[in-house]
């Protein structure tokens, strides 16, 4: 009964990588599984968020809800998310998320006492798990030039007025409000297959030349100033725009250049908020796509089901 | 208001099946698919691994409304396979690749990050 395999075995390839950006190469799969890969990084991986604030007192000129919402949109460091609990299937706290399983508390007080401005910032909250903070932009190995940082601004305090308030972080995912996303961009595209008709390139002259080169929008090509030929610069810059064939079709020259878009081969950039690494945000897509894949599979009651069916069949056509 | 909580679309309800299977009633090795709380993520993986099984003579899904938050998968097999079993396959050979290139990027990176300390 055990069928042959189709499995695929992709190859990856790192171009670089960053605490908060990475770009690598897939090859050897198909558009299906890297396009799932990009959406479960922008929607399913999950983070940690702030998700419940209880204002004490409020004096400043932002509403309390408005607060609220900014104070759900801080980037927390989730390294830990992958392994703790959703407050709705925790059994704990019965899920008022008020457990260390499932939840981080934080606190946050400040009030202005004298004439400048005061900038209640991210570094004002205070967490109770040292694991599970604020983003700090400073960063040296961030992409984010920040010299002076001082955290993400929540509100601005004049003189006398206060802002104390308990919040509380939870776990939770893209697709259920876009703050629990780790993502900031995932984007993959085809690599570019060009060949230049080198025969046909050689029938047009140094101004033709310029001015097919000229035509992308984008340096896909250049020209070479000691021999006057036209090379491929950079096929990734391509834009899948068609300019360049538009222009050799309207010079008379259909077939100067061609170009294929490879269908098993993608390059992605991941940019993430800073939550959790790109590199580890890629390895957490596959993981939460593997458990994904695991969930659908069919249970021991829809395979019995179907067997009394085919019984029951059988049993019909046999008379 | 009256708005559905947003945990809706991904929280399979209590008393409802992740996966229901109904045979066609006048296909031969034909039948439908119901997975709820799925999208084009599970939905599109699925159907091309399916394309990849020769036995498999038709493979589709689709997202029947935004707001209703399943899929349907239908599959068509030949008399050498079933939908049940091509199914299952799918699933086998997709949760295989992704152990493939787990593994494969763990080792990218490790190379990866070797390679950049030799730089300093
Ligand atoms: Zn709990």
């Amino acid at each position: 009964m055990e069928g042959v395999s189709y499995q695929r075995f992709p190859k990856i390839k790192i171009r670089e990588v960053k605490d908060d950006y990475m770009k690598f190469e897939l090859r050897e799969t198909d558009a299906s599984i890297a396009n799932a890969l990009r959406r479960v990084m922008i929607s399913e991986v999950p983070t940690i968020a702030i998700d419940l604030v209880e204002i004490e007192v409020n004096s400043s000129v932002l509403n309390d809800e408005f607060i609220a919402h900014r104070l759900g949109l801080v980037p927390l460091i989730s390294e830990r998310a992958m392994a703790m609990r959703f407050s709705r299937d925790c059994d704990a706290c019965d899920g008022d998320g008020q457990c260390e399983y499932c939840s981080v508390e934080f606190h946050l007080r400040a009030k202005c006492i004298n004439d400048t401005t005061l900038d209640v910032t991210s570094k004002d909250l205070y967490s109770s798990d040292h694991t599970v903070v604020p983003v700090d932009f400073s960063d040296a190995s961030s992409t984010i030039d920040n010299t002076e940082s001082r955290g993400i601004i929540i509100v601005k305090l004049r003189r006398g007025q206060e802002l104390i308030l308990r919040a509380i972080a939870r776990k939770g995912i893209g697709k259920d409000h876009a703050k629990w996303s780790p993502a900031a961009t995932v984007t993959f595209m085809y690599e570019p297959e060009i060949y230049i008709n080198e025969e046909l390139m050689e029938t047009l002259t140094m101004e033709e030349k310029q001015e097919f080169v000229d035509s992308s929008p984008t340096k896909v090509f250049d020209i070479n100033p000691r021999n006057g030929q036209v090379y491929v610069h950079n096929a990734e810059n391509y834009a899948y725009d068609d300019e360049v064939l538009k222009k050799a079709e309207a010079m008379g020259k259909p077939g100067l250049v061609e170009i294929h878009a490879k269908e098993d081969s993608f390059i992605f950039t991941v940019e993430t908020t800073g939550g959790i690494k790109a590199s580890q945000l890629l390895i957490n897509a596959i993981e939460i796509l593997k458990q994904k894949l695991d969930a659908v599979r069919l249970s021991a009651d829809t395979v019995e089901a179907d067997e009394q069916f085919g019984e029951l069949g059988a049993h019909m056509r046999g008379g | 208001m009256n708005a559905p909580d947003r945990y809706e679309r991904f929280v399979v309800p209590e008393g409802v099946s992740k996966v229901s299977y109904e045979r066609d009633t006048k296909i031969i090795n034909a039948a439908t698919f119901t997975v709820e709380r799925e999208d084009h993520t599970i939905g599109n993986i699925l159907r091309m691994q399916l394309h990849r099984d020769e036995n498999v003579l038709f493979a589709g899904y689709k997202l029947p409304h935004p707001l209703q938050y399943k899929i349907l998968i239908r599959i068509q097999t030949t008399s050498q396979s079933s939908p049940m079993q091509a199914y299952n396959q799918a699933i086998n050979d997709l949760d295989k690749e992704l152990d493939h290139l787990k593994n494969a990027f763990e080792v990218e990176l490790a190379r990866h990050n070797a390679s950049q300390q030799r730089e300093f």
